[in-house]
């Protein structure tokens, strides 16, 4: 009790020190955290963007489509087998079939390539919102020669909502073939990429152009909740067993999760150099305090007081103000997050994050782990910047330690 | 058996390689319920011997035993636990945590011998009253005087029940009156407890208390007058 009294009122012994002290601990961990909660939102938002979009949150495939996507793996009669799957799983919430393949794409003015994404309209719209995505026109219908074209696709061929396209494609028996259909809808979503190569039609329309009959290249799925996803894949992986590739949203776009894996570090990064730092700041003030109070430390290691308790009172100290700060940095970070929940307008660099998939309006967002991780590790920099000096403190020879000046 | 003894000591400082010899081949013997003085001018020694009495420091060759044990081989933490079983400390100034009052400052020492909270608290305010402090218990040492810290220090110094107190220049810091009023204080100590008391002073006041002064120059013993 005593070591712990002494700890604590030593802290507070030099207000304007502990005040400069605490509030530099704050003011790191708070703007660490508020880092944190910005990277994490352009993330979950990268994430969300994604499944929302198009990937849903599994896909389910012919076996052989993930090392050759393309018109030659395909789910044959409307991967009638999948489906009862997929109807048997409780955790499914949705899904919808669809056909994918390459095409070229021309305008009177100009050609590209893209992809062509065959679509039940309803059906899509339960499991991804590209009808909610649309910047002009109106949503897939029940004619089969309206489109949906990307808003940068569209740029590029320099066409507008009712205009004439051209598609192109190598069928199913590797035959070209082309048809003509009309703009009924622009996108516009939060990736250029995207926006910039695909083209939803009915999935009707695309079989035909294909000739593929009624099989399709993909079920997409989206289960009611996010924590149920790998569950559900390996459980439809299982009920297949072998005769269709089950990958979620990951496994599908590895390439997201690169990213994904690549903002979390460079975003531990940033923690870790805010703490590297603290632990200089506190050794330094540690350092400070014990050389003010070396005759103290003379005295009370002359009373008695051994070298490991000596130790742990200094190491205290140091763990106290880290907390002091610690705690208000947390309600400062806590506080910026949560006054910036309408999202920052960052439409400045709209065009950098759009290569990312991420739009111009982020909304800081906090994981658990962004509080106690910074807590833990705000814990142990603590005891360890205070042990240096503690340390120190303890090899001071009692009898110059009383009588230092 | 000498309850403090020293034979055949030398110190000698080591100051980026400049050796300053403080004591030389001192050989002495402190009876239980002294009531003695270490005396000498400035650099005689008496410091050093003390502070080797009181573990706080070990001699360069010789040996120093404390009730019949000697101190030396041992680790910081064996040497804390002796100081705090059986010695008790007196400093010329700044002997008081800051941060506690009066009677924490008083309790510490029992908090370190693991005393329960209810009988260090009863034990601190009776020392408190003992050394005339009782209305000062809720008092931290900067809103005493320099005597009154000094017997705050004495308390603390009897609170842990050691059989022997070193003091070194107790009262340099305090007027004579004041000086005085503490030196009567450790005198009574003394005889109603039998606490061995050991000083090194150069206070005319203190000299003339001791019943025992051992006269040390250049690190030597030079006289031992018993009275």
């Amino acid at each position: 009790m005593g070591t712990w009294r002494i700890a604590w009122r030593n802290v507070f012994r030099n207000p304007r020190r502990t005040l400069i002290v605490v509030t530099a601990i704050a003011v790191g961990v708070g703007g660490a955290v508020f880092a944190m909660a910005i990277n994490y939102g352009m993330v979950f938002q990268m994430v969300e963007n994604a499944i929302d979009r198009d990937l849903g949150h599994l896909q389910i495939h012919a076996p052989g489509y993930g090392d050759d996507p393309g018109i030659a793996h395909r789910l044959a009669g409307g991967g009638a087998e999948v489906v009862r799957a997929l109807e048997a799983e409780p955790a499914v919430r949705a899904f919808a079939p669809r056909l994918r393949g390459q095409a070229l794409v021309f305008s009177p003015r100009a050609s590209a390539g893209a992809e062509l994404v065959g679509v039940e309209p309803e059906r899509e719209r339960e499991v991804t919102r590209i009808a909610e995505s649309l910047s002009q026109g109106r949503y897939l219908g029940s004619s089969r020669r309206r489109v949906l074209v990307g808003a940068v696709l569209a740029r590029r061929l320099t066409v507008k909502i009712g205009d004439k396209i051209v598609i192109s494609v190598q069928d199913a028996s590797g035959d070209l073939t082309g048809e003509a259909f009309r703009i009924a809808g622009i996108f516009d979503t939060a990736s250029r990429d995207f926006d910039g190569g695909t083209i939803f039609l009915p999935l009707a329309s695309a079989q035909a152009l294909y000739g593929v009959g009624d099989d399709l290249s993909e079920l997409v799925v989206v289960a009611h909740d996010r924590s149920e996803v790998e569950p559900l894949r390996d459980d439809l992986a299982a009920r297949l067993d072998g005769k269709a590739e089950v990958r979620s949203w990951d496994q599908t776009q590895p390439l997201l999760r690169y990213m994904v894996e690549l903002f979390d570090q460079m975003g531990w990064i940033v923690y870790g150099a805010v703490f590297v730092a603290m632990a200089f700041g506190i050794a330094n003030v540690m350092l400070m305090a014990v050389h003010e109070r070396i005759r103290e430390i003379g005295i009370l290691t002359a009373v008695g007081m051994r070298p490991r308790r000596l130790v742990g009172m200094i190491a205290l100290e140091s763990v106290v103000l880290t907390v002091i700060g610690l705690l208000l940095g947390l309600g400062l970070g806590l506080w910026a997050v949560a006054s910036l929940q309408d999202g920052i307008d960052l439409s400045r660099w709209g065009e950098g994050l759009s290569d990312f998939g991420v739009g111009a309006r982020i909304v800081p967002t906090l994981r658990r782990a962004d509080l106690v991780i910074p807590a833990v590790a705000a814990a142990i920099t603590a005891l360890l910047a205070g042990l240096w000096p503690a340390l120190r403190a303890a090899r001071l020879r009692p009898a110059e330690a009383v009588r230092h000046t | 058996m000498a309850i403090l003894e020293a034979r055949d000591v030398t110190k000698t400082y080591d100051t980026r390689g400049v050796e300053t010899p403080a004591l030389r081949g001192v050989s002495l013997a402190i009876e239980p319920g002294e009531f003695s003085a270490l005396a000498g001018p400035s650099g005689s020694g008496k410091t050093t011997l003390l502070n080797l009495f009181g573990a706080l420091d070990v001699p360069t060759s010789g040996e120093v035993f404390l009730e019949g044990q000697a101190l030396g081989g041992r680790s910081g933490s064996e040497l804390a636990a002796l100081r705090l079983e059986k010695l008790g400390f007196v400093f010329q100034a700044y002997n008081l945590i800051p941060v506690l009052t009066a009677r924490e400052n008083v309790e510490f020492v029992m908090e370190l011998q693991g005393v329960k909270p209810a009988e260090r608290r009863e034990r601190a305010e009776r020392l408190l009253a003992e050394v005339g402090l009782a209305e000062l218990g809720s008092k931290r040492p900067l809103e005493m005087s320099g005597g009154q810290q000094q017997r705050v220090a004495v308390a603390r110094a009897i609170a842990s029940g050691p059989r022997i107190v070193l003091a070194d220049e107790p009262t340099a810091n305090l007027d004579s009156t004041t000086a005085g009023q503490l030196l009567d204080l450790m005198h009574r100590m003394n005889r109603e407890r039998g606490v061995t008391f050991l000083f090194s002073t150069h206070d005319p006041q203190v000299i003339e208390k001791a019943s025992r002064v051992v006269r040390l120059h250049d690190g030597r013993v030079a006289a031992d007058e018993r009275r």
